[in-house]
């Protein structure tokens, strides 16, 4: 299984903090043996000083090492405290970035426009969530439960040298409950990871649900269905409620059982040791030192059983990643990537400036469809549509709703990804490898049907990147945007608001194409332009683009559309007509 | 100040708490029965131990000890036992209680206005009604009992002991007072962290929802390393949140666990002096050397799920002030508006955002009932401001709205969404099938009734034929696998199946093509029947059989009249608009019955 590899790579992401914690914890992990030791130590001398006091006389010499020992234990304890407290604040470090680099990846992927990270966009940005939240918090957790498992197995070496030294036939007995716990949870995995995928399954459709009734939620209001959905949502959650309990009950259930066996292997002991115990042989410094070292021990098979169950969930959750990433490979979730996100490199500095990769622009003289095909499962899409566009020119592809128009728009720019496609687009004589690559700014831009804004500013939703203040300036003017940015008090530096709601739909319209028209792209793509706008500003937006001279594809069905156009393509059922 | 906040917020913690019980009380009673005799067992065995100890020094028969070592096996087996069922027990109790949190809360965020969603995203208000929920949850299912045992434990402790020995009991006492000081002392500064770092991942987690999406959007416009860039810059706040509460969380755990230590170093040491006395057995010093480890197991337990109750408190915190937020539309209305078509009136009605210019102001319009209104105005004219405020989902800052002479705000929420139905401008659709879709969740209209529905605006293609699942199929979500035409045609069939006296339309046939168009205005024109219509558009030909036309313009009402009278009038705005958009003027006689679909 890759799956180490895939952690490994994850954990070494940020190799400092992974390093000066894992030591740290390492230390943390040996230091009960020294406690534990001196306990021993000091109940024997207690065992001579009742012995002592049975004959009458107080032995100074014996209250004083029973304080010595009593001062190793105190050093040892204080040391321990002091390594994990610096230990746990670098592993928080490093887990950090272990979860911020597998996001990163698949945010990555799920904005890249083609090239090898792109990957499969999701369906539903509510589920979503869960993939960012869930999975690389449960890979983390893997991660974690290796650390402690190989420092458990550290003090099992050994406590377990120390303890058969002292009483061998005891020493055995303690294996048996402590392997059975391993054993029990290894039995139970199959069942670990079904239950487990279970409930990640329930609790992705609440989520669903629930963010779907985020973002639609004045829907839900005008249409008085607060109490429809309402009961929709809980019988989601009872669903999850079940399936939540069966996992913690396994999960957990194994733990605390496993910890309960330190107290069985403490009854195992004595009843073997029943002899000696009379007899003297195994005195109450040895005791001590069982009770002590058991306190501890018990936690390797807890670690062990929880690293098995975690380590089912961590291939879960890989898998369930991987759906995001180009090909669906895991291996593209844990790719090395630069986040410099560290404190320490300079908290006060910031993150470095944003800077942007552009593909070269490539001066457009003719953009040639090629027999391109775009065509769904269902059978619907578009069939070997052919044209030509030239520099300078408006085309206005039109047709009846759903005969194909938005899909062929999105296929020619690399963004269907739900259909199959064929044939070319041939860009100045030469086939275009990676549409999504090469179809982005300066050489394509793309307005959606329904575009959508981030909350961010005005300014920044436009550039999405650095800003050049006269291009900005144009594609505002272009947009016609410009006048309706002076009544606004903070200018272009004004919060849009999540999803850009702070603004009305058509100057959501006008500043999506803004945002299409920065770079001054060789091509521009609109689907639908007009279907925000009122007319005045439409006829303005036409007139705009022509006199900048820009090669415009868009959907649209007005007459000043049509009236303009240098080519009309009339799409229907998928065909050119 | 920031003290009362605190204090105002730590009542509302427990308050939250206690509400959240109280209906389940009988079940978190038995648990905590269950739970507190099974952290009472683990006292017996350390005493068994002291026995055998006792026993063996003093050389009794091997068989006697044999019998102590059985009793301590079976002791320790059923203490295993019982901690897996308290397990179950805890999570079902928890799952319950706090299930019913995130549906209040679900509900509340529904009835809040649109200024509150204005500011929240999606994202972070999922976050908040089901990831603190969670965090809530794992408190009461994880922490809740282990508190209850480490409860049980110290006072039994200190039982045993004094019957034992009553200066080590007082001892012990004395001990735990300054170990429980020591705990409570340590705690608060790490809760506001925690607070700090949940509203920093909150963030960041809302940064993503959002971006993905406008992921087209953002795909198609190369704007990968710009999200990116943000993501870093979130991702940051997330790792110093994090830092820092595990800073103030290790520093309150380094001062607990210390004082663990501490008192087992003690009791070594007494047990030295007091042994060398021989006022105190071996078996006795083992004894209490037992009762400090297992002390120290169950509060380690406890510390380590101190991030839960961290994360618990920031949670509670973030649930009490939401459901703290109280909707700027109250609904204490009581008059009913007359049945039937209803007459809109407006009379000084203004809007607008504190911090902005008024996107309305001082709005006159008498709209008669049974009327049909076409409304145009250049983008942001205050067009879709208009629209929300005749259905209050916005709240005018000033001025009355009346529907059929009723102010609105004297209407019943509940009947004013009933008689009132908006098209807007952005359809929203759920994960669900169509059927749930059109009616929203509603188990009561019958599938015929929906199917109606359907074709009576013009969708056919998903009322279904019989041969497939009809309107049985699943929707992605965000109502993925319907054209956006096809997504306006749905919300269409929603009001159809609800039949209102007064509709809204924002835009509604803006996405679709002419053909789709001429079949959404013979819906409408069919809806219209009886019923007072508000058509928003920009397409003008969709507004050529409306009665009257009101033209906005910044904010306020341009023109309005007869739209016969404004199309015959040549200087008129809307006559000018007509011409600039190569419509034909001619047809100021509009015949319903023509349409480009026969």
């Amino acid at each position: 299984m890759n799956l180490w590899r895939w952690l490994w790579r994850t954990m070494i992401h940020e190799p400092v903090s992974l390093t000066r914690g894992w030591s740290l914890f390492v230390i943390f992990f040996m230091s009960p043996a020294l406690t534990g030791w001196a306990f021993g130590k000091g109940f024997t001398a207690l065992r001579s000083l009742d012995s002592a006091g049975v004959e009458g006389e107080v032995t100074d010499g014996s209250l004083t090492t029973v304080l010595v020992w009593a001062t190793v234990i105190a050093v040892s304890e204080i040391g321990r405290i002091i390594t994990l407290y610096f230990g746990v604040i670098e592993w928080t470090r490093s887990w950090t970035h272990m979860e911020t680099i597998l996001r990163g990846n698949l945010l990555r992927a799920q904005m890249a426009s083609g090239g090898s990270d792109a990957g499969r966009p999701v369906a539903s940005s509510g589920e979503a969530i869960t993939y960012f939240r869930d999975d690389p918090h449960d890979v983390v957790l893997l991660a974690d439960g290796v650390l402690d498992t190989m420092g458990a197995l550290l003090f099992a070496l050994i406590a377990g040298a120390i303890l058969g030294a002292a009483e061998p036939r005891a020493a055995l007995i303690v294996v048996v409950p402590l392997a059975a716990v391993v054993l029990v949870v290894r039995s139970l995995d199959t069942k670990i990871k079904a239950y487990r995928s279970a409930d990640r399954q329930a609790a992705s459709e609440v989520s669903r649900m629930v963010g779907d009734l985020m973002s639609g939620a004045t829907t839900v209001k005008v249409n008085g269905a607060i109490d429809p959905v309402m009961s929709r949502l809980e019988k989601l959650v009872r669903v999850r409620e079940t399936t939540a309990v069966r996992d913690a009950v396994l999960d957990e259930g194994v733990y605390a059982a496993s910890k309960g066996a330190s107290g069985v292997a403490l009854g195992l002991v004595l009843l073997v040791s029943a002899n000696s115990l009379v007899s003297g042989a195994f005195g109450v410094g040895e005791l001590a030192l069982f009770v002590a070292y058991l306190s501890w021990l018990d936690f390797l098979p807890r670690m062990i059983g929880r690293l098995l169950a975690r380590y089912k969930q961590a291939g879960i959750s890989f898998d369930r990643m991987s759906r995001l990433v180009a090909d669906e490979d895991p291996a593209n979730t844990v790719l090395p990537r630069h986040l410099p996100m560290d404190a320490r490199s300079g908290r006060e500095g910031g993150v470095p400036p944003l800077v942007v990769t552009r593909p070269g622009r490539v001066k457009l003289q003719t953009l040639e469809l090629r027999a391109f095909s775009a065509t769904y499962a269902s059978g619907a899409g578009v069939n070997t549509v052919s044209f030509t566009l030239k520099r300078g020119s408006f085309t206005v592809l039109t047709g009846p709703i759903g005969s194909g128009k938005s899909t062929l728009l999105r296929a020619m720019l690399g963004l269907s990804w739900d259909t199959d496609q064929a044939g070319q687009l041939i860009w100045n004589g030469e086939p275009i490898v990676d549409l999504g690559a090469f179809l982005v700014p300066p050489n394509a831009a793309f307005l959606p049907q329904v575009p959508q804004l981030v909350s961010d500013s005005l300014a920044d939703n436009v550039t999405l990147g650095p800003r050049d203040d006269d291009a900005f300036a144009g594609a505002l003017e272009l947009a016609s945007i410009a006048e309706d940015l002076e009544a606004m008090p903070d200018g272009i530096q004004t919060m849009v608001g999540p999803r850009g709601l702070r603004l009305s739909g058509g100057q959501r319209q006008r500043l999506a194409t803004a945002r299409a028209l920065v770079h001054s792209p060789e091509l521009v793509v609109l689907d639908d332009l007009s279907s925000a706008l009122d007319v005045e500003t439409e006829v303005e937006l036409w007139a705009n683009l022509a006199e900048a001279g820009m090669t415009v594809l868009a959907v649209s069905y007005r007459a000043v559309a049509l009236e303009r156009a240098d080519q009309i393509i009339r799409l229907e059922q998928g065909r050119i007509v | 100040m920031e003290g009362e906040t605190t204090q105002g917020a730590n009542v509302g913690r427990w308050r939250l708490l206690l509400d959240l019980i109280r209906p389940d009380l009988s079940r978190w009673l038995g648990l905590g029965l269950f739970v507190a005799i099974g952290a009472g067992l683990n006292l017996v065995g350390p005493l068994i131990i002291g026995r055998i100890v006792d026993r063996s020094i003093a050389g009794v028969e091997v068989n006697e000890i044999s019998r102590l070592a059985l009793w301590f096996l079976v002791v320790a087996v059923i203490v295993q036992i019982m901690a897996v069922i308290g397990i179950q027990l805890s999570a079902v109790a928890a799952w319950k209680t706090t299930n019913q949190i995130r549906l209040d809360l679900v509900r509340h965020v529904l009835s809040l206005d649109h200024e509150f969603h204005r500011s929240h995203t999606p994202g972070e208000l999922i976050q908040r009604v089901d990831g603190d929920v969670t965090a809530v949850s794992d408190f009461l299912s994880k922490v809740v009992p282990k508190v209850l045992a480490v409860l049980v434990i110290v006072s039994g402790t200190l039982l045993i002991l004094t019957v034992t020995e009553w200066r080590l009991g007082l001892g012990m006492a004395v001990y735990l007072i300054a170990a429980t000081v020591m705990t409570f002392r340590a705690r608060g500064r790490s809760v506001d962290e925690a607070a700090k770092e949940m509203s920093l991942t909150a963030k960041m987690y809302g940064g993503i929802e959002e971006h993905l999406t406008a992921s087209e959007d953002l795909r198609a416009n190369g704007a990968a390393d710009y999200v990116m860039h943000r993501f870093v810059e979130d991702s940051r706040g997330v790792l110093n949140g994090s830092v820092e509460r595990e800073r103030a969380f290790m520093k309150m755990w380094a001062q607990i666990q210390g004082t663990v230590s501490l008192g087992s170093i003690i009791a070594l040491i007494v047990s030295g002096v007091l042994v060398s006395h021989g006022s105190l057995s071996l078996g006795t010093a083992f004894l209490l050397f037992q009762y400090t480890q297992l002390i120290a197991k169950p509060v380690e337990d406890v510390i380590d799920q101190l991030e839960i109750v961290q994360k618990a408190n920031g949670a509670m915190t973030r649930v009490v002030e939401l459901r703290q937020v109280r909707s700027g539309i109250l609904d204490d209305g009581t008059t009913s508006p007359p049945s039937g078509a209803m007459a809109a009136s407006f009379r000084d009605v203004s809007f607008g955002y504190d911090d902005e210019q008024p996107v309305l102001s001082h709005i006159n319009l008498g709209i008669e009932a049974g009327h049909s209104v076409g409304i145009v105005g250049r983008t942001g004219s205050g067009k879709t401001t208009y629209s929300r405020l005749v259905l209050r989902i916005t709240e005018a800052t000033s001025g009355t709205i009346c529907l059929g002479g009723v102010p609105i705000s004297d209407i019943p929420l509940a009947e004013l969404r009933q008689r009132v139905a908006l098209i807007p401008q952005e359809v929203e659709l759920f994960s669900g099938t169509i059927r749930e879709n059109v009616t929203l969740f509603d188990p009561s209209p019958t599938d015929a009734a929906v199917t109606d529905a359907l074709r009576s605006v013009g969708l056919e293609s998903l009322a279904g034929t019989g041969s497939d699942e009809g309107i049985h199929r699943q929707l992605g979500s965000g109502g993925l696998g319907l054209s956006a035409g096809e997504a306006q045609l749905l919300a269409l069939a929603r009001v159809w199946l609800r039949q209102p006296d007064l509709i809204v339309l924002d835009e509604a046939t803006a996405r679709v093509d002419p053909q789709t168009e001429a079949r959404i205005d013979q819906a409408v024109a069919a809806l219209r029947e009886g019923r007072t219509t508000l058509i928003i558009a920009h397409r003008l030909s969709t507004l050529e059989t409306v009665d009257d036309i009101v033209v906005f313009d910044h904010g306020g009402v341009g023109e309005f009249g007869k739209r016969e009278d404004l199309v015959r009038e040549e200087t008129s705005r809307f006559r000018q608009l007509l011409d600039l958009a190569l419509e034909p003027t001619a047809a100021t006689t509009p015949n319903q019955e023509e349409s480009p679909m026969s």
